[in-house]
């Protein structure tokens, strides 16, 4: 018994042995990057930014070190992530650790440049990156980006991004764009990445708050980064820019993604100077008729919106009158379908591929990849015949039944 | 065996207490009682040493209703004393009714069926019996002429009122508690079943088969093969020492080096009957505040008293609370090194910099800091237990303030490990069971040790190690996992149970004579 023991516990030890514990690493002995960056540099090089997260800063009282900053900012020119990551680690005395890093910022001449998609796609090659870590690409370096993002309500960086990802599952304003989309869409598709950038261009205001890019947005005095519209990415390369509007209807015409919440603005039908702010939510999938039985690709799409009416402008009654609410979505409608088939023309003819997922839906009415293949789905859709039914439907006129109006002795 | 001569008992007795050790009363023992009443005394005295052993005692009195002188012979602290006077002494010597008899049989008949008003009265022929007798607190009486002695029941062995559990506390149902004596015992466990199925067998072992056990089970229900295997392996203990039933579960558990237990030692009768109505078989002993009920499975283990008192919602919501804190227990230190050492990238990013920043001043890895903290909750828990109930309240104190804040303030552990030892320590007090929460407690460190070496990898490997033990371990025959694994009709009562008038079967992993407890209920 006591020899069996004995021998047991001999050979655990000897598996032990043998086994190594290679990889354990005591996690206060690693510098976690929370933000990476990637410049284009001259000559087949790129400029590597990490951001790495001061865990003793603004994460737990005890520890706290108050003199230090919340982040560390490296940037490193190197050929690849690895090799300016080893670099870094001549700098840095932890270990540079990718196993937190969420969020990618990518510099829109990078995205321009034939060296990105060889470097974002040997990223995935890296065993703790992730793949569902999000993709923004800015206007200017992404070194600068990072510098500059200094958001003032949250000290940690990653925070930042954490938030701004509820907003922009929920906004439409821009994709929700990540590594793993972005690998996934590389077939002549398009695909949709964040458009973020820390500079303020001049630019005219617009009545249709949809109608901006990121840096256009008239603000002031506030944090320095806006996120708006999206980067237009074709066979891994930026080929453009898209408003929030443009990115919000690719996203409503998509089949399965669904928007929770789209606030947009639209003219007052019964006032013409006036506006009318609806709130419109996509809670179904839209509904596609493909038709690929002859040269040129057929597509219906209809998309059922659920509308609330948040705000009147022109003081209309529109909660208790019925005529007036069929007006009213008759002209959301009307004002939808027009803006998309301009959206729709401007992706036909300029970025002569589709940016609404349909090619997943192509796919299905072909018996084999081959046939799908052959037909070329994406080569012919600048041809396609594409017809965009809305549907809106507006069920919550908000708290106030009547519009106050002054002087009205019966208003509460 | 023939009778030895007076003389050759005597040179026995005399050569015996030089060499004590060697059982030197045997001869004594083995033989018959004569028809010399003073030599049946006499044997009996050297037996117990009289008169320097201050034990035994013998009183000689007159019976006045046949005219014989008798003796009456009792142990010192054994027999109850008033019980003696009042029930044998006296009748015997204030009845003067006269009865005519002649022939020593009769005489014993007479006062068996006359003098004696006491319940239990039985003859006997052999010093061994009367010998057994006395040492169990009953009072022998010898009459002249007569081969055979009468044995009055006497006992008097003091032992306490029956009191609350202290163990296995209840909110709802019955707070009587076992107590040290088997007759009180068995009354308890007799109020709860009233079925004359139940069966109580008297079993004798030890070398000079002095110890006796109460073996109770339900004659109609319990598996006959069970009942000899338990039957067997008490018979087959062989020490003398072992007096109480903490000794005899591990006299006769089939692995004593096991982490595991495979018997259940419990101190609510309630409990104990429920165990006879699935076709458990219970045994008592005295000086045993518990009984032992044997076969066990996990689910014995894990079920506290109250589950069934409870209503359904309530049972089972604290099962699953007591299931989680289980696992919580077990797995807890263990996740936290593998996560902290192989898996940061599980953590949310927010508690990882709050856990690292922490940890950046401990000098000490993650490992020794949590073995450290660990070790230090079992300290304070075994002292808790050891330490004399006026000096306990500082036990509390140490632990709590010193060990946990201090500690921090010291660098010498972060905080999140506190957390952490905490929930392990509280979390494992909601185990019922005191074996299998020990057996929990000690798998933590091989927990710790294996996340700390492979990581998440090394849990797994771990846990299905713990498993494959679980469903091969066997206690009497009953593999431990059943009716879970293997698969058996049984009503469940497992993890979860089902409701009260649900439960309708017998588990059949104990291979029950009678299958059902009721009829299958109709609807819900």
């Amino acid at each position: 018994m006591i020899r069996r023991l004995w021998l047991t516990v001999a050979m655990g030890m000897m598996s032990l042995a043998l086994a190594g514990c290679a990889d354990r690493v005591e996690v206060e002995r690693l510098a976690h990057v929370v933000v990476l960056g990637l410049d284009y540099e001259e000559g087949n090089f790129i400029n590597v930014t990490f951001q790495i997260a001061n865990p003793q800063v603004g994460s737990t009282d005890r520890g706290q070190a108050e003199k230090e900053p919340p982040t560390d900012i490296v940037s490193i020119k190197s050929t690849d992530v690895v090799t300016a990551r080893e670099l870094a680690n001549t700098i840095i005395p932890r270990q540079l650790d990718f196993s937190h890093l969420q969020t990618l910022i990518i510099s829109e001449s990078m995205a321009r440049s034939p060296v990105f998609h060889k470097t974002v796609s040997s990223l995935v090659r890296i065993p703790e990156i992730r793949r569902e870590m999000s993709m923004i690409i800015c206007r200017e370096e992404a070194a600068t980006f990072i510098k500059k993002n200094k958001p003032r309500m949250e000290t940690r960086p990653h925070k930042y991004y954490e938030y701004m990802l509820d907003q922009w599952a929920i906004r439409a304003v821009v994709p929700d764009s990540n590594l793993n989309g972005y690998l996934k869409n590389l077939a002549g598709e398009l695909y949709l990445v964040i458009y973020a950038t820390t500079e303020r261009l001049e630019d005219e205001i617009f009545e249709n708050e949809a109608l901006y890019r990121a840096g256009e947005v008239p603000a002031e005095e506030t944090d320095p980064v806006q996120m708006m519209g999206s980067a237009v990415l074709k066979e891994g390369r930026m080929i453009g820019t898209m408003n929030g509007q443009e990115t919000r209807y690719a996203m409503l015409l998509r089949h399965e993604e669904k928007v929770h919440s789209v606030i947009s603005s639209f003219p007052d039908p019964l006032k013409e100077t006036e506006r009318v702010t609806v709130r419109l939510l996509k809670t179904e999938s839209a509904k596609l008729k493909i038709d690929v039985s002859e040269e040129v690709p057929r597509i219906e799409a209809k998309v059922k919106l659920y509308g609330q009416l948040l705000s009147t402008e022109g003081m209309e009654n529109y909660v208790t009158n019925l005529d007036h609410q069929e007006l009213l979505e008759q002209t959301i409608e009307d004002v939808m379908t027009r803006e998309t088939m301009d959206f729709i023309r401007r992706t036909q003819e300029e970025f002569r591929s589709e940016p609404f997922n349909w090619h997943n839906q192509v796919r299905k009415k072909f018996w084999t990849w081959n046939d799908y293949i052959r037909y070329d789905f994406i080569g012919k859709y600048p041809r396609a015949e594409v017809k965009v039914v809305y549907e809106v439907e507006i069920e919550n006129f908000g708290k106030q039944f009547e519009p106050v109006t002054v002087n009205d002795k019966h208003a509460e | 065996m023939a009778f030895r001569s007076w003389n050759y008992l005597r040179s026995r007795a005399g050569l015996s207490s030089a060499q004590s050790e060697s059982d030197p009363m045997r001869a004594f023992i083995d033989g018959q009682l004569t028809d010399d009443m003073l030599m049946n005394i006499q044997t009996l005295a050297n037996l117990f040493d009289y008169p320097d052993n201050d034990s035994l005692k013998i009183r000689h009195i007159h019976i006045r209703a046949l005219q014989v002188d008798a003796a009456v012979l009792y142990v010192e602290g054994a027999a109850d004393g008033q019980a003696v006077e009042r029930t044998i002494i006296r009748p015997c010597l204030e009845n003067d009714q006269q009865l005519d008899a002649h022939q020593p049989a009769e005489r014993i008949n007479i006062i068996k069926q006359q003098l004696l008003p006491s319940l239990a009265v039985k003859e006997s022929e052999t010093y061994q019996e009367l010998n057994d007798a006395l040492l169990h607190g009953n009072t022998v009486l010898i009459i002249p002429q007569s081969s055979r002695a009468i044995i009055i029941e006497t006992p008097g062995f003091e032992y306490r009122t029956v009191e609350m559990p202290q163990v296995e506390q209840v909110l709802r149902g019955p707070k009587e508690a076992f107590i040290e004596s088997t007759d009180v015992n068995r009354s308890l466990i007799r109020k709860h079943i009233k079925d004359h199925n139940l069966r109580c067998e008297k079993i004798t072992f030890g070398k000079r088969k002095q110890n006796t056990a109460l073996m109770l089970y339900m004659r109609n229900i319990a598996d006959d093969q069970t009942i000899q295997r338990v039957k067997k392996r008490i018979e087959q203990v062989e020490s003398d020492a072992v007096t109480n039933l903490f000794l005899l579960e591990q006299s006769i558990e089939e692995r004593p080096y096991s982490l595991l237990p495979s018997i259940l030692l419990t101190e609510r009768p309630d409990r104990a009957a429920a165990f006879l109505q699935e076709g458990h078989v219970v045994v008592l002993m005295d000086n045993s505040p518990v009984a032992l009920i044997a076969p066990i499975t996990f689910w014995a283990l894990f079920h506290a008293a109250e589950d069934q008192y409870q209503r359904w919602v309530v049972a089972n919501f604290m099962r699953l609370i007591r299931l989680f804190a289980m696992l919580v227990t077990m797995l807890i230190p263990g996740v936290y090194v593998a996560i902290t050492t192989f898996h940061v990238e599980m953590l949310p990013t927010d508690l990882m910099l709050a856990i690292s920043a922490a940890r950046e001043r401990v000098p000490f890895p993650i490992v020794v800091e949590i073995i450290f903290m660990e070790l230090t909750f079992e300290m304070i828990r075994e002292s808790g237990v050891r330490v004399p109930a006026p000096i306990g309240t500082t036990i509390g104190i140490v632990g709590a303030l010193v060990l946990g804040q201090a500690a921090v303030d010291a660098n010498l552990v972060s905080p999140i490990l506190v957390i952490i030892v905490a929930i392990t320590g509280l979390a494992s007090y909601i185990i019922p069971d005191i074996t299998l929460n020990f057996a929990i407690r000690v798998q933590r460190f091989m927990f710790i040790l294996f996340g700390y070496m492979f990581g998440f990898f090394g849990l797994a490997l771990y846990m299905s190690f713990v498993i494959a033990y679980l469903v091969s371990y066997k206690s009497f025959g009953v593999p431990f996992m059943s009716p879970l694994a293997p698969r058996l009709p049984a009503s469940r009562d497992m993890f979860t149970r089902s409701a009260f008038r649900q439960q309708w079967l017998r588990p059949s992993n104990l291979s029950p004579k009678e299958k059902f407890k009721q009829h299958k209920p109709e609807g819900n």
